[in-house]
């Protein structure tokens, strides 16, 4: 066991090492050049190649990428060549409100998932199954910045209950949890069934039954446990993505998370902030991966690790 | 010889068998069933609806623009006036088009690699599944904006941009059922007549993996037809002035507050076409995936 | 019995996570608006604005909006009032000599910077020295190119020399606002973090993406002023939500407007919609150096092709004006031509005398924000009338720049139309001149994206800005204009409305016409 976990987080080194370089490479390949971004629409020529020869922009890239690489290993995500403050800062002040967000979203999600997973799973190709699993698939079918835009307008606009944007209450976070964790919901409730659905079939819940246990004490007490283990990888590998940011759903709420921190170093070439950001996807969403590999074993000593 | 013969007329009958079986089951799951026929609607619509327009949906009417809904314009007109309606039906087509023509490139691509990747395993599957791991590391509408930002704009770029990252998943899905398959008895039995590696793969093995791919593919289309409004709400979608659903929407939305019927159907459309082919998805691993099924 | 642990293991770690999440969303909800916006307070206000700060250093700042941040914490010796007229601020008056080439300021006496620092002449020189010494690095020493050296006559009088006669000289110095001498030596390149100036407000918290909060400086020079203690300046960038927020109560004052909401917010008794002039002028581009686009009846039969009324009520939802000249009436030396009246049959006249009468196809290029898709797409519209059939290529703004200037010549230029708009941020004439038509600008050089060559044209801009005669000047640039506007490089479109609402209890807060936002008389009644 210690033996896999140690080899596995050995694994990430040269993961994280390929990717750096595609996210080095994937950024420069994007047309866009950040000193006449910077220099805005007055500038000239000369001002502009000024300002490249600053931020070293006019270096060969190979060049520019080992100073990177560089500055990464003594632990240093360079500055935002905008504004210049350090990417650290920029990326601190938007991770918290972002990891809010994801935790408040994918706790709902997992709540209200499971249980519809529950009733349609034992009500399979009845009714409530029919009604659980369409309100679930109908999260996963809309449009998240249109559930967003029409929920501004009903809870905000209309009947005033809650803020259009920004996170200065708690408020502030329910209408983009329930417009980010509508989908996360659908998917879990879809696993939760077809994993109970599964289990329920199983020698030892027919045993279970024989025995003369009541249908509700197989599936809390017996079958719900090994059904978790899908729902479990669902919601962490979700998870994962959440915490990258939505740029679509920040934008819809003013929200100031790490997907519209994205979006806008995007749009302003602002190299070190893009590159930071898209290795912390990559290290959390491989990290996410890992943690998920081992809670499978941690529920289900079955599996093995060799 | 002839015992050879009765094998295999043995086998149509049983496939003929599975099919109405299927067709059985499927009829039985309501929801299913009834997503089915909404899909058809829409494909039908998709070929026909250009034909069948109330109104031009391209053509501006500058003296009824921004009309609510009404007995001539049952969805209203937009800021150009034209009838929103017609735009909704004529955009089906290419609502439509992008979605599944996106998840065929992607599913092709992915199916592909999948097969070899769990065929040959070793280095082949490693180096496959690291490079899907990379991608999968990326948020999807991440690489999409890169793709058509590194392009350019235009409905080709985002076909391929949205294809792109459904790669990876039908890789991994795939290569799982490759994995399970190769090691039935019959694959061995082949190799051990000397089969030829494309022969197995493509005969033997993809065609297992069929049923999974159809559950799968029908899933990915709403998330493509996501994916692509996504990108039309951030700009980058196939042209502003196309009557697509995602374009409608991303170009009304500043209207949400004076116009709510241009906001609300082309998402409505969206919505729906969504639901019925996830719910057409989910009939269909019910019935196909031999795992649930009863 | 060990597995149900494990599972109440896993649950643990949920809880754990819910609580968590508790903790800190309530953690964040107490300190990281601090005193400041979570409870408001009676002389507290809210601006809604569109976009994110990207920098507060008044010198290397280029985006309006982070402009109107800076007019708030900063001043410059001069500055522009209401109607862009230039007015002294830190000066108390000036002086330029007859041959153009020294500016003599005095400084108001008695100024602090809000770090308690004084502001006097050595402060400025200190100012100007930063600029010029980033060697074209920063923004701000474009506005300087002509300044040869600054000289300090005595405490609280300085001197510019020029190498040349500039005649926006002054209007470029509203651009170069005093930074506290002892903040820039203290927080170097940070500066743009930690903003010291004279202005009527300090600075208190800048929440990237999301807030920048402002207060009240006490020991402000202009007594009186101001009148609120403190501004929330809050990034909202979908249209819609801004609009919401005024109605909710959630914002004082939002700009910009977008023109379809206005109809919605006249019903509201409480919300004032305001119009101001705007300098911001609307055109697309066309590339002179392109078949068929060389062609002048081709440009001028589009002109003619074009329903200008029809673009300001569908694109502009009723607001704006049409595009009379090169530059907007509210700029320097502004003189109004004859414009191309819609006239269809005269543009199929000349697109036939020009042997188009069939038309041709062509792209027109735009960013991604909703507005120009609106307009790129009327154009379109209009356009098939006279059987020219656009492509309408909409680009991330950096992909689309890129595009622009990368061509080296004017040959590889893959440019044809462009969709776009243009304001001088100082408001002079030059600016909206010379980086639009001078053969100099070809991009990348500036933004002559119609690759408009008129040797006339490049004459009198050279000649204009050397001459300190104003009357001169005027009349040069009333030829600039009649001559480019009758050459048609442009489709000419529209001179924007600037459009911001506010509740009515706010005064005071208004928008320039360069689209800055000025809060110094902001008063709540």
């Amino acid at each position: 066991m210690k033996k896999y976990i140690v080899k596995r987080i050995l694994g990430i080194i040269p993961l994280l090492f390929v990717v750096s370089f595609l996210i080095f490479l994937f950024i420069h390949l994007v047309p866009g050049d950040p000193a006449r971004l910077i220099a805005g629409k007055d500038a000239d020529l000369q001002q502009i190649n000024a300002i490249k020869h600053q931020l070293h922009l006019d270096e060969p890239l190979y060049k520019q990428y080992i100073d990177y690489m560089n500055n990464l290993f003594h632990g240093n995500l360079g500055e935002s060549i905008k504004s210049k403050v350090p990417v650290s800062e920029l990326i601190g002040e938007r991770i918290v409100p972002s990891l809010e967000l994801s935790l408040l979203s994918i706790a709902w999600a997992m709540v209200i998932g499971v249980l519809i997973g529950i009733i349609s799973a034992i009500f399979k190709n009845r009714w409530p199954d029919n009604i659980g699993m369409i309100t679930a698939v109908s999260g996963i079918s809309l449009p998240n910045f249109w559930l967003g835009l029409v929920m501004i307008q009903i809870f905000s606009v209309k009947l005033g209950l809650l803020p259009t944007g920004g996170i200065e209450t708690w408020k502030g976070y329910l209408m983009p949890s329930i417009a980010l964790g509508a989908g996360i919901m659908a998917m879990i409730a879809r696993f939760t069934r077809s994993s109970l659905v599964q289990t329920l079939k199983e020698d030892f819940i027919r045993t279970g039954r024989s025995r003369g246990y009541s249908g509700l004490t197989i599936v809390f007490g017996h079958a719900l446990r090994s059904s978790l283990i899908p729902v479990v990888t669902v919601a962490g590998l979700q998870f994962g993505f959440l915490l990258g940011g939505s740029i679509v759903v920040e934008t819809v709420f003013s929200f100031p998370g790490m997907g519209r921190l994205l979006i806008n170093s995007i749009q302003m070439r602002d190299y070190p902030v893009v590159q930071a950001e898209l290795m912390l996807f990559s290290f959390e969403f491989i990290l996410v991966n890992l943690i998920v590999d081992l809670l499978y074993g941690f529920l289900n000593p079955k599996i093995r690790y060799d | 010889m002839s015992e050879t013969m009765t094998v295999s007329k043995q086998q149509i009958a049983s496939k003929r068998g599975t099919l109405s079986t299927f067709w059985h089951d499927f009829r039985q799951r309501k929801v299913a069933f009834i997503s089915f026929l909404f899909f058809v609607l829409l494909v039908i619509l998709a070929v026909i609806g250009p034909y069948i327009v109330p109104f031009n949906p391209q053509t501006p009417d500058y003296n009824h623009v921004l009309q609510g809904m009404s007995q001539k314009h049952w969805a209203g007109t937009d800021e150009y006036g034209r009838d929103v309606l017609s735009r909704l039906i004529a955009g089906t087509r290419i609502s439509l088009g992008i979605g599944i023509s996106s998840v065929l490139i992607g599913a092709m691509a992915g199916t592909i690699l999948g097969l070899v990747s769990g065929y040959f395993g070793k280095w082949v599957d490693k180096t496959i599944m690291r490079i899907c791991d990379v991608l999968f590391a990326f948020p999807d509408i991440l690489l999409a904006i890169g793709i058509v930002a590194i392009l350019g704009p235009g409905l080709k770029n985002v076909i391929f941009a949205v294809a792109f990252f459904s790669v990876p998943s039908f890789a991994r899905m795939v290569r799982g059922k490759t994995l399970e398959v190769k090691e039935m008895l019959f694959i061995e039995a082949e190799k051990s007549i000397g089969a030829k590696t494309n022969r197995i793969i493509f005969r033997h093995i993809f065609p297992e993996t069929i049923p999974i791919i159809i559950v799968y593919l029908t899933m990915q289309v709403g998330t493509a037809i996501l994916a692509a409004a996504s990108l039309s709400f951030l700009g980058l979608g196939a042209s502003p002035s196309s009557p697509d659903w995602g374009a409608m929407l991303s170009m009304s939305r500043d209207y949400i507050g004076t116009a709510f019927n241009l906001v609300f159907f082309p998402g409505l459309a969206i919505f729906l076409t969504v639901l019925s082919l996830n719910n057409l998805g989910d009939g269909l691993r019910d019935i196909l995936d031999p795992k649930i099924k009863d | 019995m060990i597995r149900s642990k494990k599972i109440m293991g896993a649950f643990l770690i949920v809880l754990l996570a819910l609580v968590l999440t508790a903790c800190s969303t309530t953690r964040s909800s107490s300190d990281s608006g601090g005193a400041a916006s979570s409870d408001k307070k009676d002389k507290d206000i809210n601006i809604a604005v569109n976009q994110d700060f990207t920098t507060l250093d008044p010198h290397n700042v280029s985006d309006t909006l982070s402009i109107s941040a800076t007019h708030a914490i900063y001043e410059g010796l001069v500055g522009f009032d209401k109607d862009m007229k230039i007015q002294p601020v830190l000066a108390t008056d000036y002086k330029i000599s007859d041959d153009g080439l020294t500016y003599t300021f005095h400084l108001r006496k008695n100024v602090k910077f809000q770090d308690g620092s004084s502001f006097n002449a050595e402060a400025v020189k200190a100012n100007f020295d930063r600029i010029q010494s980033s060697k074209d690095a920063l923004i701000a020493s474009h506005y300087l190119q002509y300044l040869k050296s600054v000289k300090i006559v005595d405490d609280h009088t300085i001197q510019l020399i020029l190498n040349q006669p500039f005649s926006a000289m002054l209007n470029k110095l509203t651009m170069v606002e005093m930074i506290s001498p002892k903040a820039l030596k203290d927080q170097g390149d940070k500066i743009g973090m930690h903003p010291v100036g004279t202005g009527p407000f300090e600075f208190v918290k800048w929440n990237q993406g999301e807030s920048l909060i402002l207060k009240k400086n006490p020991n402000y020079w202009d007594k009186g002023y101001p009148k609120v203690d403190q501004i929330t300046y809050k990034s909202v960038p979908e249209n819609g939500s801004r609009v919401d927020m005024l109605k909710t109560g959630e914002a004082d004052f939002i700009y910009p407007l977008p023109e379809q909401s206005v109809q919605a917010l006249k019903t509201q008794n409480d919300i004032t919609v305001d119009q101001t002039t705007s300098n911001i002028v609307r055109y697309v581009t066309l590339n002179t150096n392109k078949k068929p686009f060389n062609d002048k009846k081709v440009r001028q039969a589009m002109n003619y092709a074009l329903d200008k009324n029809a673009y300001i009520k569908v694109v502009k939802s009723g607001f704006g004006s049409e595009l009379d000249s090169t530059m907007a009436p509210s700029t320097q030396f502004y003189s109004k031509q004859k414009v191309y009246n819609y006239d269809l049959s005269k543009a199929k006249e000349l697109m036939k005398e020009a042997g188009y009468a069939k038309g041709f196809t062509a792209e027109i290029w735009g960013d991604t924000d909703s507005a120009t898709m609106k307009g790129m797409q009327f154009i379109q519209q209009q356009m098939a009338r006279i059987n020219i059939k656009l492509k309408i290529k909409a680009m991330e703004q950096g992909t689309l720049s890129d595009a622009i200037n990368t061509p080296k010549s004017p040959d590889d230029a893959k440019v044809q139309m462009w969709y776009v708009s243009w304001s001088p941020s100082s408001g002079d004439a030059d600016g909206a001149t010379r980086g639009l038509f001078s053969s100099a600008a070809f991009p990348p050089n500036g933004s002559n994206t119609a690759y408009y060559k008129n040797g006339e044209v490049d004459k009198l801009i050279d000649k204009a800005n050397q001459t300190t005669d104003v009357e001169k000047q005027k009349s040069m640039y009333a030829t600039i204009q009649k001559d480019i506007y009758n050459d048609a490089p442009w489709l000419f479109l529209g001179v924007d409305t600037n459009l911001s609402a506010h509740v009515n209890k706010l005064k005071g807060v208004y928008v320039l016409p360069d689209g800055s936002i000025q809060v110094k008389e902001a008063e709540l009644q």
